[in-house]
């Protein structure tokens, strides 16, 4: 077991240094770099730009040097845990991130109870109860959940918010709040605002879990040790949740290696329309300005949750289902 | 003296006498009930308790009082705040724009007046001897003098590590840079060997020429005041490389976005970036009052809001804003004035500075030898101006509000000459078939497409930067003309960075972007954007590129005009009277105008102003412009006060 840990963790490494080059490699891609995209966008707002600051800027910043080397200085400073500079905001990569990482937090595990709250009874009804009106009807409001997309609900929603509810539009809190210390008005200015981002970033996230769920707990209730547990007289809730229920967990579980960077980053459109002060537009935005350390660094950190997040799922697996073996001769 | 500088100085004498005497009256009612210059009522606390010096000693001896403005204008009361809505941190910079304090600055009537400065005394262009404010102090309180100056100008401008490149161009002239002298505390002089007119436009552009820094403020992070190894620690700590790195970061007088650095705006900025609303507060040690002797500004703060450039218009609608201007089209017009009733706003409607709204640029250094020839062909430009219906372009994309015209200088400008704004704009089919057949395009293909003299069929590709329908709605009206002319055009949408690469290197025939940038030119303002100077000149991006890099880059110009014109632009330069600039700007336009360097095609666009209904001293129209104008800046934002409809 400690072997087979130990053989996974130093697998990433080779995996993150690939992850690596390819993302600084796909961030170049596009023509140009960020002194050039912010010079045309000062020049599109009919501003001018000052031809000695850009020549100290682009020295300043390294951008006179060969993408080798600035792949190399960008590599070797995040071992040091340094993940270098935001031309953007003119400051450490970590500082720009770190405010919007909380409330990104919240966000995101917010919505995902939401789904679990929702999904979860509606899965394990919609199994049970399969081809009622019951099942009918929520499978239904499930496939519309995953039909519309999110940025379209999200902009339905923000208008039957402002108009009906009188909410202000987009962010996370009414503007008075913004950079004031926690209090009770301003965490429920948050809940005010937070249930629309909830229910547009869950029903489509919902719709799917509880298509999974049923066709999971479908497959084990047909099985014959729920026949034998029923034929012994087990109360039918009892059968469900000691056995049937548990097996059709195996995806929950290794969902956790996806759900980890979709705490981060997770839905970045609908982020975008609501204008939630969360990390996914400002990763859009480092992607459009060419910001390429802090567009970088963002990428980086995605494929270093999702490597941890399937390892994590994997040992969480195997530790919950005897039936799962460590394979594939690395341990034989 | 020259004739401008002696009006300045008349004007500068009236000023001081007119000052003289509100100092007086000031003075005589402080010292009669000390109720006369009342404080602003959110610092009476702060005064009381004696954190705050009292008015009198925040105020410079000699403030600048701030005459009302020949429009509808009222004396303001004092209190509440201003939201408004950018879509980025780093455009918090706006708020230096709009708040436009300046040493120098353009008033209303575009005339440069002192601002920060008590005077400005100037020979010829070449000798200038700034007067500061005797009592001035920046926002932290530290007093603003021509130490100041000299920090910037010894340490800053001549050091090797923070100017590693040398002097910022609009101190250069011939490359040499001025001789730089320290009278006393209040006056500084500089010197230049030939005449410098970049000189105070530069100081009062709306991203200024900073020639002064917060020295006292600035000293810990400078090698030479905190010694190089206590600077250097400071920097690692800070996570930059060396000190320069930090003191350039500091030391953001544009940027706005260091909370602790001193500024003379009339808002400082409080809040640190990154954020999603920051917020400024009055700046105790302003030194404009109104014509009552109050301390400007009247508002006490200003927050902005930062959300996406899309969300911004819906949120204006939805009442969220008190002002705004910036990320707002005019397309967002209907949808703004559906609101005005119900979120208690007015949509006001500016007119842009722009020469042209939208203008073609031909790209006389294409790649395409064959098109490169026709580009430089004026008779070839000429057709393609002839052949555009503006009129129909007015009517359908702009409701008939906007002026058909070429790309020149507004009617508002004192250099504006209707022959100008005429000059080969008529549509006038039969005409500019006669200048094709001239050229010699005379055989056709099946499609009666003019073929060019190498046998492909004429088809033109505009280049556009894919950023508004605007400017594809323009094109697509365009092409049904152009067709008649036996051109095909088709236009190509690419990304704003992609698009200026293709200009830059000659791949793109012709491009698509607005006009002049500054429509409303004085004499005394640059006539750049006329001659081949730089490299984001679309119509000629390397004979540009060949001035910007002193002759060592790009391509010389190679067809006579464009040499006069780089040769009018150097005289401009090198001239010391207003009368010989304003011959200068005339003979450029007129060069321009005639041989259609760009093809201009509809002047006058609006640019719509959400204000809301209790905020008062916004003009019901205005110029929306960069430079000369920071936006809302000449119209001094300072002087806007919110009325509460009570009788406080």
């Amino acid at each position: 077991m400690l072997q087979y840990v130990v053989k996974r963790v130093l697998l990433m490494i080779p995996t993150l240094l690939a992850i690596s080059v390819i993302v600084f490699t796909i961030i170049q891609l596009p023509p140009g770099n960020y002194l050039e995209s912010y010079i045309a966008e000062l020049q599109a707002q009919g501003e001018s730009v000052d031809p000695q600051k850009i020549a100290f800027l682009r020295e300043y910043y390294g951008l006179d040097k060969p993408l080798p080397e600035q792949y190399l200085h960008w590599a070797v400073g995040m071992l040091r845990g340094d993940f270098g500079y935001s031309f953007e905001f003119n400051m450490p990569v970590t500082k720009v991130v770190g405010d919007r990482m909380f409330l990104t937090i919240i966000v995101s595990f917010v919505t995902i109870l939401f789904t679990w709250a929702v999904a979860f009874p509606i899965g394990i009804y919609s199994a049970t109860h399969q081809y009622s009106w019951g099942d009918y009807g929520l499978s239904l409001l499930g496939f519309l959940g995953i039909a519309i997309p999110n940025f379209m609900l999200a902009l339905v929603m923000m208008y039957v918010g402002n108009v009906v509810f009188g909410t202000s539009i987009g962010g996370l809190m009414s503007q008075e709040y913004i950079g004031k210390p926690w209090s009770w008005d301003k965490i429920k200015s948050v809940l005010e605002h937070s249930w629309i981002p909830v229910v547009v970033i869950g029903t489509s996230g919902t719709a799917g879990m509880i298509r999974r769920l049923r066709a999971n707990l479908l497959d084990e209730l047909q099985k014959q040790y729920v026949v034998t547990a029923r034929a012994k007289g087990l109360p039918p809730r009892k059968v469900l949740r000691k056995y049937p229920l548990r097996m059709a967990l195996n995806f929950f579980i290794s969902d956790i290696g996806s759900l980890l960077p979709h705490i981060i980053s997770g839905a970045e459109i609908t982020a975008v329309v609501l204008s939630l002060p969360t990390t996914g537009p400002m990763l859009l935005a480092a992607l459009k300005s060419q910001d390429m350390y802090l567009a970088g660094s963002f990428l980086m950190f995605l494929a270093f949750l999702i490597v941890v997040g399937v390892l994590v799922s994997d040992l969480a697996l195997v530790a919950l289902d005897p039936r799962i073996r460590l394979q594939g001769g690395v341990v034989r | 003296m020259n004739r401008r500088a002696h009006g300045r100085a008349v004007d500068s004498i009236a000023a001081i006498v007119r000052l003289a005497a509100i100092a007086l009256l000031v003075m005589a009612g402080l010292t009669a009930t000390a109720a006369r210059a009342e404080e602003p009522p959110s610092l009476a606390a702060d005064v009381a308790a004696g954190k705050l010096p009292p008015l009198a000693e925040r105020l410079p001896r000699v403030p600048l009082v701030y005459q009302p403005p020949p429009r509808e204008w009222s004396l303001g009361r004092y209190g509440g705040e201003v939201r408004t809505l950018m879509a980025k941190d780093r455009d918090i910079r706006m708020m230096v724009v709009y708040g436009y304090s300046r040493l120098v600055g353009y008033d209303e009537q575009l005339r440069l007046v002192p601002d920060i400065l008590q005077s400005v005394d100037s020979a010829d262009s070449r000798v200038f001897t700034l007067h500061l404010r005797p009592g001035h102090r920046w926002s932290d309180g530290t007093p603003f003098t021509t130490e100041d100056f000299r920090y910037y100008w010894e340490d800053v401008a001549n050091n090797k590590e923070l100017s590693p490149f040398g002097l910022p161009q609009a101190l250069l002239v011939e490359g040499r840079g001025p001789k730089f002298e320290l009278i006393d505390a209040t006056t500084v002089r500089f010197t230049w060997q030939d005449p410098n007119p970049m000189f105070l436009p530069a100081l009062a552009g709306p991203s200024p020429l900073y020639i002064y820094r917060p020295a006292q403020y600035l000293r810990q992070f400078h090698a030479k005041y905190a010694g190089l190894e206590q600077a250097n620690a400071l920097a690692a700590a800070a996570g930059s490389r060396t000190w320069a790195g930090l003191h350039q970061k500091k030391d953001e007088q544009f940027r706005f976005d260091n909370p602790e650095l001193p500024t003379l705006e009339p808002w400082v900025n409080t809040t640190p970036l990154p954020s999603t609303r920051f917020v400024l507060v009055r700046n105790p040690y302003f030194h404009r009052v109104d014509s009552a002797g109050r301390q400007l500004p009247y508002i006490d703060r200003i927050i902005v809001g930062i959300t996406d450039d899309k969300l911004i218009p819906a949120k204006t609608g939805a009442g969220d804003v008190d002002l705004q201007v910036r990320y707002l089209r005019f397309d967002n017009y209907t949808f703004l004035k559906q609101g005005e009733k119900r979120n208690h706003y007015k949509v006001r409607l500016w007119e842009k500075a722009l020469g042209s709204q939208i203008a073609l640029y031909p790209n006389l250094n294409a790649e395409d030898a064959e098109w490169r020839k026709l580009m430089r062909d004026v008779r070839f430009r000429r057709a393609l101006s002839l052949g555009i219906n503006r009129h129909e372009v007015n009517e359908v994309v702009y409701f008939g509000l906007g002026k058909e015209s070429s790309n020149t200088v507004l009617q508002r400008s004192p250099l504006f000459r209707p022959e100008l704004r005429a000059a080969w704009t008529t549509f006038d089919l039969k005409a500019a078939n006669g200048l094709l057949d001239a050229i010699g395009l005379t055989a056709r293909d099946a499609n009666g497409l003019r073929l060019l003299p190498d046998g492909r069929p004429m088809e033109l590709v505009i280049d556009t930067s894919g950023e508004s329908t605007e400017e594809t709605d323009v094109l697509e009206l365009i092409r049904d003309s152009w067709r008649k002319l036996g051109i095909a055009m088709f236009s190509r949408p690419s990304q704003r960075e992609v698009f200026r690469k293709r200009v830059f290197s000659g791949k793109s025939v012709m491009s698509v972007w607005s006009g002049m940038s500054n429509g409303i030119p004085t004499a005394d303002m640059s006539p750049n954007e006329l001659a081949p100077t730089a490299q984001e000149q679309l119509q000629w991006p390397m004979w540009g590129q060949y001035y910007e890099q002193n002759r060592k880059g790009g391509e010389a110009p190679s067809t006579p005009d464009a040499q006069q014109l780089v040769k009018l632009f150097e005289t401009w330069r090198n001239s010391d009277s207003t009368a010989e600039r304003e011959k200068i700007w005339q003979q450029m336009l007129a060069i321009n105008a005639d041989q259609v360097y760009t093809i201009g095609i509809v002047t006058r666009a609006l640019q719509p102003v959400v204000v809301r209904n209790n905020l008062r001293n916004v003009p019901p129209e205005g110029i929306y412009s960069w430079d000369p104008g920071a936006y809302f800046g000449m119209y001094h934002p300072d002087a806007f006060w919110i009325d509460t409809g009570d009788n406080r």
